[in-house]
């Protein structure tokens, strides 16, 4: 078992006073951002990316592994108690959860969301140190073409497949890609669509991309509906009702099936954790109407909490293999990830076990830290994490905004940035206000180029042969599996628009853009 | 069950409220900002695309991938063009849970949740969906931030960028915040060039200083 021996180095270097107290930081804002409905992990790592850049990469990512596990932790507590979702990856949990809180659960709710998140993170990440060099090892075989097809795969799943309108997913893919175009061409040497400016010869910063999409965006779109949108009322988590040990019995294998309905989700390029949240809730569903469970969908059921929080927490566990063994982001906010190792100036991927194995281990190793941390500061706290809710909300924006413009100014101290920060805020806020998907264009600004330098190097091997693209099992699976996820997806698809036509007859009233 | 966790309309006369004005062209088809967008950027890749310096022979070149997406980019807008003349978004009151991301429909098949009937008329009394007036003032706070950055200096400018935002999403002390603003904004200066040695420019302050 090398892996162990790894590993406990990698703890060595974690547990050090000043990298435990990085990864406290790093929980607490993570938590924090994950209860403020509409922000993310992947804005917070967007935002302080720049911040980040004196720290020592090892100090830096011990943070991040923090924020991207407290993400989760705190997306269920606004879902829980106002019934409005920090984040999409909560919706499912929702349900259930904001069942038990209106029936004067909502201390055990949250309790219970705890530690799912915290069961299914310890799992995934366990499966990650053990199956990591087996990734690895698959990942060596791959050559351009198999490395082409998993960007395309990634992308039109992505895009296509998940997303709740194709042509829009594909638009925003198609901004991803174009976006990634822009600065000198690393084979050849050309300047594409710089405009002549030598700012840009280095590309679009994706620090740049990343804070006006997730943050500026964001802002944006909050001032356009904050006067508008009702103000949900918070359930108040005073009272008793405690989590006790008969409560965890039964939730217990709710906890381990969302566990293993979610650790599979991190591997695939689905966007996340909403569909194996789903599927967990769905399969609770069924069995409580199986067992005849009086509780599910009236006065909330714990285990109809518990299956989908853990599932998300899975998802991000394994998602963190698949991102460091193969260098494939599955989610937005495994993009944002990789891109903080490409600041770096690492790339995930199989090399990366082999030239920064001291901070792979101690990152695997500070995300076991960092979930114990969670766990002890949500399990007791959750209440307390509640009163952000409170903040008002335009201090909380007026600091976002001042601090995406302080960091795109810190990383190259350009004032042309901050110009086109704003564009690419306003391009999200536009996004944003017709449901144009923004998990695409983060996909495709990061994985983008590496899809361009594979497909350029498959097809100088073969001298134009296109045929080199689909000339390996591995080639061939993956184009086979994409295609029958479109056909399913397009059946589904065109299946619930004639439902809806059919039903559809309803008064309208007109609403002006 | 909603997986839109919106609450039920709280007026169900709605749509009785205001005589059907007759729809001009533009109604309902403001998505058609987005094809333009998808266009000019488009076009702006051929451009690029036709007039580039290319360095070295290499076969497939700089010029290979960048057609790829301009044909992609033309592709979408044009779909998204006859989608949005097709069928207008009015009244635009459809929930987005996963905001574009995900299909709820998939996710509500997922989790075996009933069909969803989309609310027809909603019980709100504004015209346009978006609240110009606010967007207009933040995005208009961030472009004044962001021109007079050299000229003032970070803790005046960045003061005034957090001020407006307050202001313009529905503070009520302005005084208050002006404070607030002026400690936050100074707060970052001296956490910056003291800790990680980061120079913010002093603007006019930094002479007098």
């Amino acid at each position: 078992m090398d892996q162990l021996s790894l590993l406990l180095d990698g703890f060595g270097a974690a547990l050090t006073p000043i990298n435990l107290l990085w990864v406290l930081i790093g929980a607490i804002l993570g938590t924090a951002v994950g209860v403020l409905p509409g922000l993310g992990s992947a804005m917070a790592v967007a935002l302080l990316l720049p911040v980040t850049f004196s720290l020592e990469p090892t100090a830096a990512f011990i943070m991040f592994a923090g924020i991207y596990f407290g993400g989760l932790f705190g997306d269920s507590t606004a879902g829980i108690l106002l019934n409005t979702p920090g984040n999409s990856s909560a919706i499912a949990s929702t349900f259930e959860g904001h069942r038990m809180a209106k029936n004067g659960h909502a201390a055990k709710a949250l309790a219970t969301a705890a530690i799912g998140a915290f069961i299914g993170g310890l799992i995934a990440t366990t499966l990650v140190v053990f199956f990591a060099p087996t990734l690895v090892k698959l990942a060596t075989v791959f050559g351009p073409a198999e490395y082409f097809a998993l960007a395309v795969f990634a992308f039109l799943a992505i895009s296509a497949v998940v997303s709740e309108s194709v042509v829009r997913g594909l638009a925003a893919l198609g901004i991803g890609l174009a976006l990634a175009l822009v600065g000198i061409d690393g084979p050849s040497g050309t300047a594409r669509f710089t405009l002549n400016l030598p700012q840009l010869f280095d590309g679009i910063s994706i620090i740049v991309i990343t804070v006006g999409l997730l943050a500026l965006g964001e802002v944006f779109h909050v001032a356009s509906r904050i006067h508008r949108d009702p103000v949900a009322t918070q359930i108040k988590t005073s009272g008793k009702a405690r989590i006790n040990l008969r409560d965890i019995r039964r939730a217990l294998p709710a906890w381990l099936r969302g566990t293993a309905f979610g650790a599979p989700f991190g591997l695939i390029p689905a966007g996340g954790a909403e569909v194996p949240t789903f599927l967990a809730y769905g399969t609770e569903k069924k069995l409580a109407a199986r067992r005849k469970d009086p509780e599910f969908g009236t006065t909330g059921s714990i285990k109809g909490l518990a299956a989908p929080e853990a599932a998300a927490n899975a998802t991000a566990g394994t998602a963190m293999g698949a991102l460091l063994a193969l260098g494939l982001p599955t989610s937005a906010t495994a993009a944002i990830m990789l891109a903080a190792f490409q600041q770096y100036g690492m790339q995930p991927g199989p090399l990366l076990f082999d030239r920064s194995g001291d901070l792979v281990w101690a990152l695997l190793a500070s995300l076991f830290i960092g979930l114990v941390i969670l766990l002890i500061i949500n399990l007791p706290f959750a209440s307390v994490w509640a009163k952000l809710l409170n903040i008002p909300r335009h201090y909380l924006y007026a600091g976002i905004t001042v601090f995406s413009m302080l960091g795109v100014y810190a990383v190259s101290s350009s004032v042309l940035d901050l110009w086109l920060l704003i564009s690419i805020g306003l391009l999200g806020f536009l996004m944003r206000r017709y449901s144009i998907p923004l998990a695409p264009v983060l996909i495709a600004v990061i994985l983008g180029p590496m899809a361009e330098t594979e497909l350029r190097r498959a097809l100088a091997v073969s001298e134009g042969n296109l045929g080199i693209l689909v000339g390996s099992p591995i080639t061939v699976t993956l184009y086979l599996v994409l295609a029958g996820a479109l056909l399913v997806s397009g059946v589904q698809h065109l299946r619930h628009r004639r439902s809806r036509k059919a039903g559809s007859q309803e008064p309208q009233e007109l609403v002006r853009a | 069950m909603s997986i839109t966790g919106s609450k039920p309309a709280a007026d169900e006369r709605g749509h009785t409220g205001r005589p059907e004005d007759k729809p001009s062209f533009g109604t309902g088809r403001g998505e058609l900002l987005v094809a333009v967008v998808l266009y000019a950027l488009a076009v702006f890749l051929t451009v690029g695309t036709i007039s580039m310096n290319v360095q070295g022979t290499a076969a497939p070149g700089p010029q290979f991938f960048p057609v790829l997406v301009c044909v992609l980019l033309y592709g979408v807008a044009t779909a998204l063009t006859i989608q949005v003349l097709r069928s207008r978004s009015i009244p635009d009151t459809r929930k987005h849970p996963g905001r574009g991301n995900f299909s709820p429909d998939m996710l509500r098949d997922l989790a075996r949740l009933p069909e969803e009937r989309a609310k027809a008329g909603s019980p709100e009394s504004w015209r346009t969906y978006s609240d110009w007036k606010t967007v207009g003032m933040v995005v208009g706070g961030v472009a004044v931030f962001t021109a007079a950055l050299n000229i003032l200096g970070w803790i005046l400018s960045a003061a005034f960028l957090f001020w407006i935002i307050c202001r313009a999403l529905g503070s009520k002390r302005p005084g208050f915040d002006a404070g607030v603003s002026l400690l936050f904004a100074s707060a970052i200066q001296l956490a910056f060039n003291a800790g990680l040695g980061l120079n913010l420019p002093a603007g006019f302050l930094g002479g007098l200083l």
